[in-house]
């Protein structure tokens, strides 16, 4: 049997994001700081490190030192964090403006495919955002009705480690904080090329022309 | 309580009770559609002060002190209003307090016992609105601003509780316990209403305060990140449709990878099977027998079931082994055309110094000449040649042909 540490190690080599949502075994785990300690000694051997995003709420592995190979590595996870951050982006509003929530979806919120489905279906606009959102390389959905693209996007965002299906039984899904990790992309780019999207967002709400 | 007051009392709330349907119609609508009801009824109503007109011309609505009340005993979460003037409740505590001393040092018994309830219901009644606000405050909070939709109405709200939080903080400091404590004196009745009970209250109330304070600068961060949140993705969302050739910078590419941008490759892959582990023999033999034997393994690969397409060309090419012997053939057809004379094929095989087994040469040119078409053959004659079969009769064994025109 293995040990929960070595379950954590695991995890985390395998390139997961460990938040409450995901592993809460894992995640107090490593909130202790010697179990911390013990873990980040052994990843160092392997030049790796923990990382944490959203204020330690999201915890993933990272490299201790960047060189050429790890760049490559590096850059790779790029592009596919940015090639993937439009579709996850309007999958986002999508959810959002469906259940209409005030917050767009963050960690441990819940997701219930069947309502969002006949809000969907009841709303041409909507469905055709879904339709949109479906094609995009990241799903690649090849069909027209609605349930099969939802159903989808759903099975991919779920194997991406975005969103979790506690029990496979029913269709209800957790968001995990790679979600939030997500916002923290976003933010940082905001940030560093000064796109300004919030005031952007806000002047569009003024003339009403958003989505 | 005089007699006439109560009979009064007693009938103003069975009008409102017999009236109550109005009165809740009005409260949910906020004014009173007039046509719907008795003229007389909202006389009846304006008269008791339950209705009033505020302009004329203007529909009629609630009295505020009615409103009040149903919002109280409701907890309707619409209610925000809270009621924050202590300085002149305190006044009237002082003042009360005063008549009671003064009929008390004229040792007017009677009458002081009635300030002594007046001034209990005093205290009390400033107690219990304080309570009320708190309780209030903390509804709103419980439900985070539910009654409004929007985020943006929501940190409204959060930011009127907040200020109206901090105007019961203030009024609060205008308590001092030194002063009514030097109003109560040495009787222990004052010090017990003034002293002990305001003070004990008035400790519960600015905890409670301090508490919902925290808490709705928690939920006014939160709200702010919700918003925050939902602008980020729609301008994201925004800023590629007005600018869909926008790049983000390779940050993967800068001397210092943001720590958001590092993430290690994930290493770990399943591990092998080990079959020497006699612990995992039983595992293993259970996948074993797991395992479908496939029978039919071409059934259904269309791969190999597919149309193929083939150059009809290539064939030509293929018969290169009858080559030599069709081409003597022609040759030696041709050699009887052109002479015009019987020419045998073995002596044709001798002459020509074939490089071919005479049996072979012989059926070859049989064959050369069956092959023919029968327009043809009808220049030809063969003529076989040879012997019939010693021991059984009918066969006859062909040992040369000759070939001639016809």
């Amino acid at each position: 049997m293995i040990s929960l540490k070595g379950r954590v190690m695991e995890s985390l080599l395998s390139g997961d994001f460990i938040c409450k949502t995901s592993d809460e075994m894992a995640f107090q785990f490593l909130q202790n700081s010697e179990n911390f300690a013990e873990l980040e000694q052994q990843l160092n051997m392997m030049n790796r490190t923990i990382a944490n995003a959203n204020d330690g709420e999201v915890l993933f592995c990272a490299y201790q030192v960047i060189d050429e190979g790890e760049r490559k590595v590096v850059a790779q996870k790029f592009r596919e964090i940015t090639a993937s951050l439009l579709p996850l982006v309007e999958w986002l509003v999508l959810v959002q403006e469906a259940k209409g929530d005030n917050a767009p979806l963050s960690e441990g919120k819940v997701v219930r495919l069947n309502e969002l489905q006949s809000v969907i279906e009841d709303t041409p606009a909507f469905s055709e955002q879904l339709a949109k959102i479906a094609k995009y390389s990241l799903f690649n959905s090849t069909s027209s009705s609605v349930d099969a693209q939802l159903k989808l996007v759903f099975k991919r965002l779920t194997e991406l480690g975005y969103l979790l299906r506690p029990n496979p039984d029913n269709q209800i899904y957790l968001a995990t904080g790679k979600v939030d990790y997500l916002f923290e992309v976003i933010r940082f780019i905001d940030d560093s090329e000064h796109l300004n999207l919030a005031q952007q967002a806000e002047e569009a709400i003024k003339q009403g022309d958003l989505l | 309580m005089s007699h006439p007051l109560h009979v009064a009392g007693n009938k103003f709330l069975k009008a409102l009770a017999k009236h109550a349907d109005v009165i809740m119609k009005t409260y949910l609508s906020g004014r009173v559609n007039e046509l719907d009801f008795d003229g007389k009824v909202l006389d009846k109503l304006i008269n008791l002060g339950v209705l009033w007109r505020p302009e004329p011309g203007e529909d009629l609505r609630l009295r505020s002190s009615i409103r009040g009340l149903l919002e109280n005993n409701l907890r309707d979460e619409r209610n925000r209003q809270l009621d924050a003037n202590m300085g002149t409740k305190l006044a009237a505590i002082k003042t009360v307090t005063s008549h009671y001393k003064e009929a008390l040092h004229h040792q007017n018994y009677a009458e002081a016992e009635v300030y002594m309830e007046d001034l209990t219901e005093q205290v009390y009644g400033l107690v219990d609105s304080l309570k009320s606000n708190v309780r209030n405050l903390w509804r709103r909070i419980h439900n985070e601003f539910g009654y409004v939709a929007s985020i943006n109405a929501k940190i409204r709200e959060n930011e009127l509780a907040q200020s109206q939080l901090t105007e019961m903080r203030k009024q609060l400091e205008m308590f001092q316990f030194d002063e009514l404590a030097a109003i109560a004196g040495s009787s222990r009745e004052l010090r017990r209403l003034l002293v002990v009970h305001l003070q004990r209250s008035h400790s519960e109330i600015s905890q409670e305060l301090s508490i919902a304070q925290s808490k709705l600068i928690d939920l006014l961060g939160k709200f702010r990140e919700y918003l925050h949140r939902s602008q980020l993705l729609k301008g994201f969302v925004l800023h590629q449709q007005q600018k869909p050739d926008h790049q983000i910078k390779d940050y993967s590419a800068a001397h210092n990878v943001p720590p958001l941008f590092n993430q290690a490759k994930a290493i770990i892959k399943p591990a092998n099977i080990d079959v020497n582990n006699i612990e995992h023999e039983h595992l293993f033999a259970d996948i074993v027998s797991r395992i479908k034997q496939i029978r039919h393994a071409h059934v259904g690969n269309n791969e190999l079931r597919k149309a193929q397409g083939f150059d009809v060309n290539d064939i030509e090419s293929i018969d290169i082994d009858s080559n030599i012997i069709k081409n003597a053939v022609e040759n030696y057809f041709c050699q009887v055309i052109d002479s015009g004379v019987q020419l045998s094929a073995l002596e044709y095989h001798q002459q020509e110094q074939l490089d071919i087994n005479p049996e072979v040469w012989v059926y070859g040119v049989i064959n050369g000449f069956q092959g023919l078409n029968s327009e043809e053959q009808d220049f030809f004659e063969i003529d076989t040649q040879g012997h019939v079969h010693p021991l059984f009769s009918g066969n006859f064994i062909i040992e040369d042909v000759a070939l001639g025109l016809r």
